[in-house]
């Protein structure tokens, strides 16, 4: 068993506290994220630990009810990622020639369009909400994880291991089964919690620009939208939500890309 | 390097046209009517059948897009469903400021990453810059960085304007001043992924036996690392560099809300919150167009840089 490292340790340390927030949000936040006040735009106070918003909501136990939402949509969209992503990775890298030179010529321009773009028209289309968000962002990152697998699957086949099952006479489908998954999965692994960050982070920007989960819901980038009004008089309002944001995103972002580093 | 230009634009046209049909046909048939979408779940069938009648949304979907990519193509985008101006017109208005952005964007982090890189002189303090940067772009949302940079600089410090546009003619001085915040916000994210590119690269051609040939020469290092590494590690950036320039308008969209600014990203919120069609379908087009042409531009610069690629093809 490898050590882990110190930038491995922190993220698993900020998941498991952020994933306890989002577990134990009932038991943790001191009010219903949706339970208005006469405290309207209340300062942060031992109460109201980050002020209250407009319409006197605790600002604290939004934020905590939020992890839930953020977490569901960022799971949610890396697992649809990675089920269309990566098999169509496996069979461009695996049959190669004219399969891998259209699949690619596909990948490689959805992954020049701007995928926040795309998202925003996807929902505009389709209509808010926690599963429209998580497949439309799926969709979004699809070709990113597509392109890695494709890249492994390409020096995997290469391999001894390989050559000498081929020798032996399996099918292309056993290869793929016994020898190229396995050999691709950690990849995908550290792929899926970047996604993940993705996920997260485009989902929130989408919130931001109205077009997330519908309140009242506590969603971090709607909050932060409507905090950034009131920013000069209440920064708590806006910036912690967007802070929270961040932390997320840098949380999976650590582990995947340690993940990718432990060679 | 003529024919080479001539056959990349013509590789470029079906992609432009399969694009555009996609985005065509998804708004205004896979994922909904424009009538449907406009008139709400609780609408009669009949009444989006009328409304889109209305509209020109019923002829069959091969007629109306021709109808509409014939009528892009000579500059007729249509009006706008809200304010009734020609699209064009709100797209010519709007498109200088966006590239104006991005164009800041791109080539301060462009400059910055090559240059920080490979600085030889107090290369520990550059390091820790270079990595700290990277975190905040790649995990900081363009709107939180935003925002915390109004909140510092304008209403606490009071060093610079918070939000708004001011056009050339307004002066210099305030148009500038006016896009340092947003410009800083949208350059991280772009300074951190080509910091990446260009730091691998220049590792890599830092082992070439050239460079240690240089270095036992005596040569200064300064001299090494600017006049022998450098040039030699900048292609891929190049390369990365036009391709990203299509997702820096994902990141644009978002940085224009959050100091208002009325470019392309800003349109694009505003139309799709008001269910204006035509001026979404018309931003899409010139994004689309756009990210293909830059790509193109991208390929071009780097066959012209690499004379290996340029007789090859």
């Amino acid at each position: 068993m490898k050590r882990l490292s110190p930038r491995m340790l922190l993220g698993l340390t900020l998941l498991v506290i952020i994933t306890a927030c989002a577990a134990f949000a009932p038991m943790i936040a001191p009010y219903s994220p949706v339970a208005t006040s006469t405290n309207v735009l209340g300062a942060p106070s031992a109460q109201n630990w980050l002020g209250t918003d407009q319409l006197g909501r605790d600002v604290f136990s939004r934020i905590l009810w939020g992890t839930r939402i953020s977490l569901q949509v960022g799971a949610a969209a890396a697992v649809v990622a990675v089920l269309i992503g990566a098999p169509i990775g496996l069979v461009a890298g695996f049959f190669r020639g004219r399969v891998d030179f259209v699949l690619v010529q596909v990948i490689d321009i959805f992954i020049a369009l701007p995928g926040l773009v795309l998202a925003l028209i996807i929902t505009a289309m389709l209509g808010t909400s926690v599963l429209n968000l998580s497949v439309t962002l799926g969709i979004v990152t699809a070709p990113t994880v597509a392109r890695l697998v494709r890249g492994q699957v390409f020096v995997v086949r290469e391999t001894l291991f390989v050559e000498a099952a081929r020798a032996t006479g399996a099918g292309a489908g056993w290869i793929i089964r016994k020898h190229i998954m396995p050999n691709t999965m950690r990849v995908v692994w550290a792929q899926f919690a970047i996604n993940v960050s993705l996920a997260i982070f485009t989902s929130a920007s989408l919130s931001y620009l109205g077009l997330g989960v519908p309140p009242p819901a506590p969603d971090w980038g709607g909050m932060v939208r409507d905090g950034s009004m009131f920013l000069p008089l209440r920064p708590a309002l806006s910036l912690a939500p967007g802070g929270a944001v961040a932390l997320t995103v840098f949380t999976f972002y650590l582990i995947g890309s340690s993940m990718n580093d432990a060679d | 390097m003529l024919a080479l230009i001539f056959s990349r634009i013509l590789m470029m046209v079906p992609n432009v046209i399969i694009l555009t049909f996609l985005l065509f046909a998804a708004t205004t048939s896979f994922l909904g009517t424009p009538a449907a979408i406009m008139l709400g779940e609780d609408a009669s069938p009949q009444a989006v059948a009328e409304l889109n009648a209305k509209l020109g949304f019923d002829a069959p979907l091969l007629t109306r897009y021709w109808h509409w990519i014939s009528d892009a193509l000579s500059g007729d985008f249509g009006r706008s469903y809200s304010t009734q101006q020609p699209v064009a017109e709100m797209i010519g208005a709007a498109l200088p400021l966006t590239l104006e952005l991005a164009l800041w964007a791109i080539l301060i982090a462009f400059a910055g990453a090559a240059l920080l890189n490979s600085v030889t002189v107090l290369r520990g303090l550059t390091d820790r810059l270079v990595a700290g940067v990277s975190v905040i772009g790649i995990t900081v949302p363009n709107f939180f960085l935003g925002l915390l940079l109004i909140y510092v600089f304008s209403v606490q410090l009071r060093m610079l304007p918070t939000t708004g546009w001011v056009p050339w003619s307004g002066g210099a001085g305030r148009h500038l001043l006016h896009l340092v915040l947003p410009v800083f916000t949208l350059m991280t994210f772009y300074f951190s992924s080509f910091s990446l590119v260009y730091k691998a690269e220049y590792r890599s051609v830092e082992r070439n036996l050239y460079v240690r040939a240089a270095r036992a020469k005596g040569i200064s290092e300064a001299r090494v690392s600017y006049r022998h590494i450098l040039p030699n590690s900048i292609l891929p950036l190049i390369t990365y560099a036009g391709l990203s320039l299509g997702q820096l308008v994902g990141g644009a969209v978002v940085t224009e809300t959050v100091f208002s600014m009325p470019g392309m990203g800003r349109l694009l919120v505003t139309a799709i919150s008001a269910r204006d069609f035509p001026v979404m379908l018309a931003v899409g087009m010139v994004i689309i167009v756009g990210v293909m042409l830059l790509n193109l531009l991208a390929d071009l610069t780097y066959s012209l840089v690499n004379p290996m690629v340029r007789t090859a093809g």
